[in-house]
């Protein structure tokens, strides 16, 4: 009926916001002093200066893709599953302690890799199953589970990397012991890219789309998600489908851990997870929660990311100037949102 | 003090909750209010306690017009409502409780406020510890706090919303020699109840409300007959009924004792047939949907056994029930029957057995236009569920409903419909019935429940009659069971 | 409902913002020196230039040079040691310019790596990288792998010290690190000339080589002075390290330095050196002080160190790398730049010569006159050549460390695998 009429106007606030979030930083640069023309070239520069930076947004996009398709499910259930960063968190742990288990047999690389991908993603999915039980069975919010989790796999991997992982004879903030190079994943030849993590990405991303789409997998976990109670009396099992759908997230969180692991920083780390869960829920929360523009979105977070690194070296701004952007991106995109309903509803 | 309530108006969107009202109470009265849930009585109080304001009208108070914008102006003009779940603070100390919303100084003394505070308690009898914890005292405490309260505020007109309600007897006999005080003291006491025996016993004039208008006021002596009719409305003559035979997949309660934190339930028994239908009358809250999601299976039973066509249901879960082919339409369409967001084709493929991993949208559109039509439902396939009337709504719900059914539980299934689409409705479910679909409804319309039903049940305070054959009874009968007389 | 729930989100991501930051200080690392392996000569193995800037012709040619610091570039401490030598080279080379990338941490700059901000140093211009902690060993080496041309320094490194563990042929990869052992034998030659209980304390990083290494050398400073200046017996002087865990406080993984500094101080220790990057042990004692309590402590790092509590403040020991970096500078310059590991020791002539030593000790308001004298002797003393990790020496298990008169070795030094004899607290890390 007024479906074109309400789509425009979506697209006009929606607009709206990204100016307003652009205003909003170019003022926060000019407190802080700062030429705001300097920095967004020298974010443009820095993401997409060379092949060199492009592939980095690439692999700054690999882990993030995966968190955001893992969230995509839990919002989708209408679970807020901020315990993401510990699911990538054990993720890594997860792989790390496979690669450090194997490593000295003879398998193959290739199978020691695989398996730790294997147990990176086995590691997600307890750490996601536990948020999950606790939720059902314990009536913990997930929002307090997940926290509470994202605490204790921060201290199980300073525990790890300062105590029985540790390097012989140091206890460093650099991480354990890196691994061999054959036990890294392959990358193309100059680049620090490893186009099968992409690919990886790209798949749990196009699955998730699919899932939601056009499956009653997809459409049960909208209905959990939308009415529980609902959803309840129409017979859907609504417990299993909320644990299904963190288990789901953290089989993508605990990949991008091993990917994070294998791919990135060849060993564990204390924050391993780099803040690619909570960057994920910022854009599943801007887009909406649609599988469809998750990676578009995604992709412009990642290049931000790398785009700002260089702001201190030329213009002595902090980098965390992006997640500025970024956070007023989600605020303003949500607050116009809120502003275009309460309009619609008032005519 | 004289209070006067002159052609008040309030709408609530399509809803006319008070139409017209005039009223006047004496001081000195005690004023009753009767009437159905959802009659108008609690909106008027609202009204002229300030908590919501009238389209139109105007309030006096001794002769004088006022404004009353919030409760707190209310209470600056000595108008003070004692709400159903009394609104106090309960972790804190009554003292506390008393001094606030009791302008003062900014220190106020303590101890000569507890010292006051027990001489008014002594007026009426009261014996409440001012050092005690709030969430420690009873309901019916809590009431005399709250009277006391505002008395203490200054109130010379009293509202009190249904207060008989989780009160012991004792209780209650002290709360009706308290209000018979307070009168005599020259205050208004203004007493809503759907009680008809706590209002035929306390008030000194009744006014019935009905549909959101006042559609009369009496004196004593009070004829419960005339009462019952006022509330419920006239009588219209019942449509023939058919009966339906018994059959293999009959559902039985037996010895059925059902409990919640409120109310307790003991010992039903009851067996429908195929194709009966079954009517379950009372005040809301009475246990009808306790009863109804009892078996359902979304509570379970503390005693008693349930089964359908001999197969034991007892202590199972919902899913059980649900496999056994009975099915539970709630009233709150869009908190627990349909998901808002989700578009009807959506609703029906999810109401579908599942078939195959991925979903077929050519099939689910065809379903889901046939389904439109056949239920005559305003909306095409791809409309959202809250875009739709309420009574496409109903519908829709109706229509998600599978294949064969044996044991159709309804909860007001025509609830805040126009009554074409009400007529129509039973028209689809008298369908199903014809086709061996057992039906238990609540309703908080009798006419309805009379008209429609082959048994009524009827709740009141915990207890249930026995099955009462719809053709022999009456609404004046019915309406007297519900307000508690013949239990 | 639709607005509540806009709120919540809105709320909560106000909160994750929170969040977001708030994790980050949480580890922000001030970090310290972590030089695992450096070993043995202790002359510059390679570099053959001038200290002295003497050449540079008359137009200044713009010469940048890039930086990582591991925590921030003011911190009082470590990296602002580093970015201080940075400004050093600045005004010694005409046209020189530092830039730099601070924070260069996991938890600061989530999702990077030092390799990758190394090259976005280098696409501005930079000549030269500086690494400036142990925790970019691993980014240092990736980068020289990369990048064999680039001129790398790995500060406290040893990848490129032919008889280290550690060794890695790389055309242009320097590593330099700072004789410290003689700080520590300093400053604990101070806390022993002050102490009057005769216990000192020591609090200690995490358990390493390195870490090893220095308390022991405090440990034995503290013990001659002890015997040679105080004339007491060194038998009775308490010497006891309470290990933290890590270079700084992290509040649920390592000992509170907080707590452990008043420990010490409660319990009769007067002097407590500090081995961490953070200044805890200043600034208990300053608290301790006020309370009444005759109490001392040397903190770490930063020359500027004592700053903050003067009145209890004996002396710090403190890196100087702006010689070091200077001598780079101009190798690289002058196109001469090779793989070298350094291991520098202080300029004896005088320690504090910011343009000839690698690391000095300032004396702090709180040392009486008599004891600045005998450790200003006890510092002619080592420029005079004394060693104290001479024989007869034990480690702390009592098995034999040094003969009589046997004198150790850089590796042995390096890589003390256990406390001395006499040293209370823990050896090894504990599984």
């Amino acid at each position: 009926m007024m479906k074109t009429s309400s789509r425009w106007s979506g697209i006009g606030f929606q607009t709206l916001a990204v100016l307003l979030a652009l205003a909003f930083t170019t003022v926060v640069m000019l407190i802080s002093g700062a030429d705001p023309i300097q920095v967004y070239q020298n974010i443009i520069s820095g993401a997409l200066g060379s092949p060199t930076k492009i592939a980095d947004i690439l692999v700054a996009w690999t882990p993030l893709l995966l968190a955001t398709a893992g969230l995509l499910l839990t919002f989708t259930a209408g679970l807020w599953n901020i315990g993401i960063e510990g699911q990538i968190t054990l993720g890594a742990i997860f792989t790390t302690w496979a690669l450090r288990l194997l490593q000295p047999t003879d398998l193959p690389p290739t199978l020691i890799m695989t398996i730790g991908f294997v147990a990176g993603a086995l590691g997600g999915m307890i750490w996601a199953a536990l948020v999950g039980l606790l939720k059902i069975y314990g009536n913990v919010n997930e929002i307090f589970g997940g926290l509470g989790l994202n605490f204790v796999a921060t201290a199980l991997t300073i525990w790890l990397i300062f105590g029985p992982w540790k390097r012989p004879g140091v206890g460093s903030m650099s991480g354990t012991e890196p691994f061999p190079l054959e036990l890294w994943l392959p990358t193309l030849s100059g680049f620090r890219l490893s186009p099968l993590a992409l690919a990886m990405g790209i798949i749990a991303i196009a699955i998730v789309y699919i899932l939601l789409r056009g499956t009653y997998f997809g459409l049960r976990l909208k209905a959990v998600g939308r009415n529980g109670r609902a959803a309840f009396l129409m017979g859907i099992p609504t417990t299993r489908y909320m644990l299904m759908a963190f288990l789901l997230c953290g089989l993508m969180a605990g990949l991008a851990g091993a990917t994070q692991v294998l791919a990135v920083y060849h060993r564990l780390i204390p924050s391993i997870s780099s803040g690619y869960g909570f960057l994920g829920m910022m854009v599943a929360m801007l887009v909406n929660y649609q599988a469809l523009w998750a990676a578009p979105v995604a992709l412009f977070f990642a290049a931000l990311n790398i785009g700002s690194i260089q702001l201190p070296i030329v213009l002595k701004l902090d980098s965390s100037l992006s997640g500025v952007l970024q956070g007023s991106l989600v605020l303003f995109v949500l607050l116009m949102d809120g502003v275009r309903r309460r309009l619609t509803r008032n005519q | 003090m004289k209070v006067e309530l002159i052609h008040i108006h309030k709408h609530f969107g399509a809803v006319h909750a008070n139409n017209d009202i005039n009223l006047t109470v004496e001081s000195g009265k005690i004023q009753g209010i009767l009437g159905e849930n959802g009659a108008g009585k609690s909106t008027l109080m609202k009204i002229l306690s300030g908590y919501i304001q009238a389209d139109s009208g105007e309030i006096r108070l001794d002769g004088k017009p006022v404004k009353i914008n919030s409760p707190s102006d209310a209470i600056r003009l000595g108008i003070g409502m004692l709400h159903q779940d009394p609104l106090d603070f309960p972790p804190m100390r009554v003292v506390d409780n008393l001094l606030i919303g009791h302008d003062g100084s900014l220190f106020p003394n303590r101890r000569e406020v507890v010292r006051a505070f027990n001489e008014l308690q002594n007026q009426f009898g009261f014996s409440i510890d001012p050092y005690a914890y709030v969430d420690t005292l009873t309901v019916g405490e809590r009431q005399q706090l709250e009277i006391l309260r505002l008395l203490w505020l200054g109130a010379r007109v009293l509202i009190l919303d249904e207060p008989t309600t989780g009160i012991s007897a004792s209780q209650k006999e002290k709360l009706f020699e308290t209000l018979r005080r307070l009168a005599a003291q020259g205050m208004s006491v203004i007493f809503v109840s759907h009680k008809l025996e706590d209002v035929e016993f306390l008030c000194d004039r009744i006014a019935v409300f009905r549909k959101g208008e006042l559609v009369g006021e009496v004196n004593p002596p009070y004829v419960t007959d005339e009462l019952v009719k006022m509330m419920f409305g006239r009588v219209i003559s019942l449509e023939e009924k058919r009966r339906y035979e018994t059959c293999d997949v009959s559902f039985h309660l037996d010895h059925v004792t059902i409990e919640d934190y409120r109310l307790q339930i003991r010992d039903i028994n009851l067996s429908v047939s195929c194709g009966e239908v079954i009517g379950l009358a009372g005040m809301e809250g009475s246990g009808q949907v306790q009863f109804l999601r009892t078996c359902a299976g979304l509570m379970r039973p503390v005693a008693g056994e349930i089964n359908l066509g001999g197969r034991r249901l007892t202590g199972k879960p919902y899913r059980a029930f649900l496999e056994a082919g009975i099915a539970y339409v709630p009233a709150s369409r869009m908190e627990e029957g349909l998901i808002p967001g989700l578009s009807l084709t959506e609703h029906f493929i999810l109401a579908e057995e599942q078939n195959g991993f991925f979903i077929n949208f050519d099939k689910a559109l065809a379903t889901t236009r046939q389904r439109i039509e056949d239920f005559n439902i305003k909306g095409t396939p791809v409309s959202t569920v809250e875009s739709l009337s309420g009574g496409n709504q109903q519908r829709a719900l109706l229509a998600m409903l599978r294949h064969p059914v044996n044991l159709l539980l309804l909860e007001h299934p025509t609830r805040g419909l126009d009554i074409e689409s009400a007529i129509w409705i039973w028209g689809k479910l008298k369908e199903r019935c014809k086709q061996g679909t057992s039906i238990i409804f609540t309703s908080a319309d009798l006419e309805e429940i009379l008209q429609y039903s082959d048994r009524i049940l009827v709740f009141y305070g915990g207890k249930v009659s026995p099955p009462i054959d719809a053709e022999s009874t009456t609404v004046e009968q019915l309406g007297q069971l519900i307000g508690g007389k013949g239990f | 409902m639709k607005s509540k729930r806009i709120w919540f989100v809105l709320s909560f991501v106000l909160l994750l913002t929170l969040l977001m930051s708030a994790c980050q200080p949480a580890a922000t690392p001030t970090q310290a020196p972590q030089p695992t392996q450096p070993p043995a000569e202790p002359q510059p193995t390679q570099p053959p230039a001038e200290p002295q800037p003497t050449q540079p012709p008359a137009e200044p040619e713009e010469f940048i040079f890039g930086m990582l610091l591991v925590g921030p570039y003011n911190d009082r401490g470590w990296s602002q040691a580093h970015y201080d030598a940075g400004l050093y080279v600045e005004e010694k080379v005409p046209g020189a310019k530092l830039i730099y990338i601070d924070k260069v941490n996991p938890a600061d700059r989530p999702g990077t790596t030092p390799e990758q901000l190394a090259e976005d140093l280098l696409s501005k211009g930079a000549k030269l990288i500086i690494f400036n902690s142990d925790d970019m060993k691993d980014g240092a080496i990736n980068f020289a792998r990369a990048h064999p041309d680039v001129p790398v320094i790995h500060a406290s490194g040893d990848t490129s010290w032919k008889e280290g563990v550690n060794y890695i042929e790389f055309p242009k990869f320097g590593n330099t690190m700072g004789r410290m052992e003689y700080g520590k034998m300093i400053a604990g030659c101070a806390a022993a000339l002050t102490t009057k209980t005769g216990q000192i304390g020591y609090l200690g990083p995490l358990i390493n080589d390195e870490t090893r290494r220095l308390t022991a050398s405090a440990y034995l400073g503290a013990k001659y002075c002890y015997e040679k200046y105080a004339g007491k017996n060194p038998a009775d002087l308490k010497f006891k390290v309470t290990w933290i865990g890590f270079w700084f406080n992290i509040p649920g993984f390592t000992a509170d330095p907080t707590q452990v500094a008043d420990d010490f101080l409660n319990s009769g220790y007067d002097v407590v050196i500090s081995g961490i990057d953070t200044t805890e042990a200043l600034v208990q004692a300053s608290k301790a002080r006020a309370a009444g309590k005759e109490v001392w402590a040397i903190p770490y790092d930063y020359e500027g160190a004592c700053a903050e509590a003067p009145e209890v403040c004996l002396g710090v020991p403190y890196f100087n790398w702006g010689p070091a970096y200077l001598r780079a500078v101009e190798q690289v310059k002058a196109g001469t730049f090779q793989s070298y590991f350094e291991w520098l020791g202080p300029d004896w002539t005088d320690i504090n010569n910011h343009d000839t030593s690698a690391v000095g000790f300032v004396f702090g308001d709180a040392l009486s006159a008599d004891a600045k004298a005998n450790v200003e002797k006890f510092i002619a003393e080592l420029a005079g050549g004394l060693n104290l990790f001479v024989g007869p020496l034990n480690y702390q298990d009592g098995t034999p460390f040094l003969a009589e008169g046997e004198v150790a070795t850089d590796l042995q030094v390096w890589y003390l695998p256990q406390l001395l004899e006499g040293m209370e607290g823990q050896s090894v890390p504990s599984e």
